[in-house]
């Protein structure tokens, strides 16, 4: 075949790629901003869900997301430091470091669906915590706890080795290096990896749906033993009963809280990332 | 005083780093004490047909089937359109624009999986229903088309990144040569980003492999094969799918529980494997000149 005919065909089928990708993007955020803004009101904010979610609002479920995602975070995040600060301050064995990388690669691939009966077997029932929201977040944090640890070493490892080699020579010890030389700096970027790890959270059904949900009269918790109730498992509640025109509608709208509450935790850390990008020259 | 705080800080930080590298290993061990009663028990004749608790019967195959058809078909469709879309991005359009289509694939991604289910049950499946004329939309095509969109940003960004990653030089130079795009993009550039892209589709497919909640709700879920086997418009079930509708009702220590862990931990060391594989394609051991 001709060569200038072969370039063409292939310039355009990139074209039609493309254009189907974007009829694919537009129709996703056509249809959900489209069935979800009719639902959406002031009273579907601000009131609890009655007659099994088909009518009523969402209050509970919006408090149950945050909550579980807002301690998924204070679990995750301790450990998640301490191993990035491990990774890029004591670690100086490749194999080791190979092998750290393989099993923080391994556990941000392990299906949700595992975690969830993960956290059936072992905190529902070996440890009979029950169906509550506390295994929730803590099963949560074992999901965002790669992002976490892989951005905020990268936020540490990108401070320049000045700092670490000034401040040895004034006589610090290598933890004081890390809490005052390198942490401060690296701060933002922990916090903009915890943010892309909770926006990734609040999404996940399929951990806790079986862990840490309850579908229908569950109200804000007193105790950290109680089931709550989360927008994912909602929507997922209303899809099950389709037929229902008014239960469909208030899962739009569910659906469109839903992916506001992730594009804000997203933004927030694009902001904080564009922000304060620390200089990466080491 | 600043020793002891440098003792304790070593201590939290090799105690964390312990924490993250254990969950793994937790989780295998988990998968396995409570999947050895099925081992034990059932042993060989989970590879079989018949799914049917109450007379003792747990063959795994038509949700390994399922697992199978959903992917390959989610991959069929993604993989040459994700890459096509990459070749757009990457080479095509003006890099000022890049910014913009990259935040938009980002939020693409960021989608949560049950509101692509609420699109599946609410949209696809009932196109699907009218398209082929069938008693019901909610098929194992339903939920491979559905996986196909899901997994497109990803393979769309990672291929991205890695022919963006390509020094400029390279294309000077091909184009010095007088090669047409199609021929730089094809002798050339993919050719360097080929460990890239398959490590993409390998971190794809592990994804679709272990997506629950859209294909659960769009699958159908009827533990038999279709008949003919290649009957794809009628419905099925994935092990993801199984799980996810049945693992709250069953009662834990029973032979049914053990069966139901027993897919899991088979989806688990799959999708192990396939990531540990991705990994070593993108620890990349040659030299780009710039």
């Amino acid at each position: 075949m001709n060569r200038q005919l072969q370039n063409k065909l292939f310039t355009y089928s990139a074209w039609l790629a493309v254009i189907i990708c974007s009829t694919i993007l537009f129709f996703l955020f056509g249809v959900i901003i489209w069935n979800g803004l009719p639902a959406i009101n002031i009273s579907f904010l601000t009131q609890q869900a009655s007659n099994f979610g088909a009518s009523g609002g969402i209050i509970h479920q919006i408090g149950g997301s945050l909550l579980l995602v807002a301690f998924a975070a204070l679990i995750c995040f301790p450990i998640a430091l301490g191993t990035a600060i491990y990774k890029s301050e004591y670690l100086n064995n490749n194999k080791i470091s190979g092998l750290l990388n393989t099993l923080i690669y391994g556990l941000n691939g392990i299906p949700s669906v595992i975690f969830g009966i993960f956290g059936l077997i072992l905190f529902v029932n070996m440890l009979g915590m029950g169906v509550s929201w506390i295994v929730g977040s803590i099963i949560l944090a074992m999901m965002i706890l790669p992002t976490v640890t892989l951005s905020t070493f990268h936020a540490i490892n990108n401070v320049p080795t000045v700092y670490r080699e000034n401040s040895l020579a004034l006589g610090l010890t290598k933890w004081q290096v890390i809490s005052k030389a390198l942490l401060p700096r690296a701060f933002n970027g922990a916090i903009t990896g915890l943010l892309i790890g909770v926006a990734r959270a609040v999404g996940e059904t399929a951990p806790i749906m079986f862990i840490a949900t309850a579908f229908s009269g569950v109200t804000f918790p007193g105790t950290f033993l109680e089931p709550v109730s989360a927008l994912p498992t909602h929507i997922l509640a209303l899809a099950q009963q389709a037929t229902d025109p008014s239960a469909l509608q208030n899962a739009w709208g569910s659906s469109l809280v839903l992916i506001v509450l992730v594009v804000l935790f997203s933004i927030s850390a694009l902001i904080i990332r564009l922000k304060y990008q620390t200089t990466s020259t080491r | 005083m600043s020793r002891s705080t440098n003792a304790i800080g070593k201590y939290y930080v090799y105690g964390s780093t312990l924490i993250s590298a254990f969950i793994v290993f937790l989780i295998f061990t988990i998968l396995l004490i409570n999947s050895w009663d099925a081992i034990n028990i059932i042993g060989l004749d989970l590879f079989s047909l018949d799914w049917n608790p109450a007379n003792g019967e747990f063959g795994l195959i038509s949700m390994l089937y399922g697992t199978a058809v959903v992917t390959i078909i989610a991959m069929i469709l993604a993989v040459p359109l994700g890459i096509y879309a990459a070749v757009f991005t990457s080479e095509i359009l003006p890099d000022k624009y890049r910014f913009v289509v990259k935040s938009i694939l980002e939020l693409l991604a960021g989608i949560p999986s049950i509101i692509f289910g609420l699109i599946g049950v609410a949209f696809l499946s009932i196109w699907f229903q009218d398209l082929f004329d069938l008693q019901s939309g909610r098929t194992l095509l339903t939920a491979g088309v559905l996986l196909s969109i899901m997994i497109l940003p990803t393979i769309i960004t990672l291929t991205d990144d890695a022919l963006h990653n390509i020094p400029e030089k390279y294309r000077e130079t091909a184009k010095g040569l007088g090669l047409y795009n199609f021929e730089i993009i094809k002798g050339i550039l993919m050719p360097i980003a080929k460990r890239d892209v398959k490590s993409a589709i390998l971190l794809a497919f592990g994804r679709a492999l272990g997506e629950t909640m859209a294909v659960m709700l769009v699958i159908g879920s009827i533990d038999k094969l279709p008949s003919p086997l290649f009957n794809w418009l009628s419905p099925g079930q994935t092990i993801t799918s199984k799980l996810g509708r049945e693992i709250a009702e069953t009662s834990l220590g029973s032979v049914h529980f053990s069966a139901m862990i027993f897919m899991g931990l088979l989806l688990f060391s799959v999708v192990l494997l396939l990531t540990v594989l991705s990994q070593r394609f993108t620890s990349r051991s040659y030299r780009l000149y710039e």
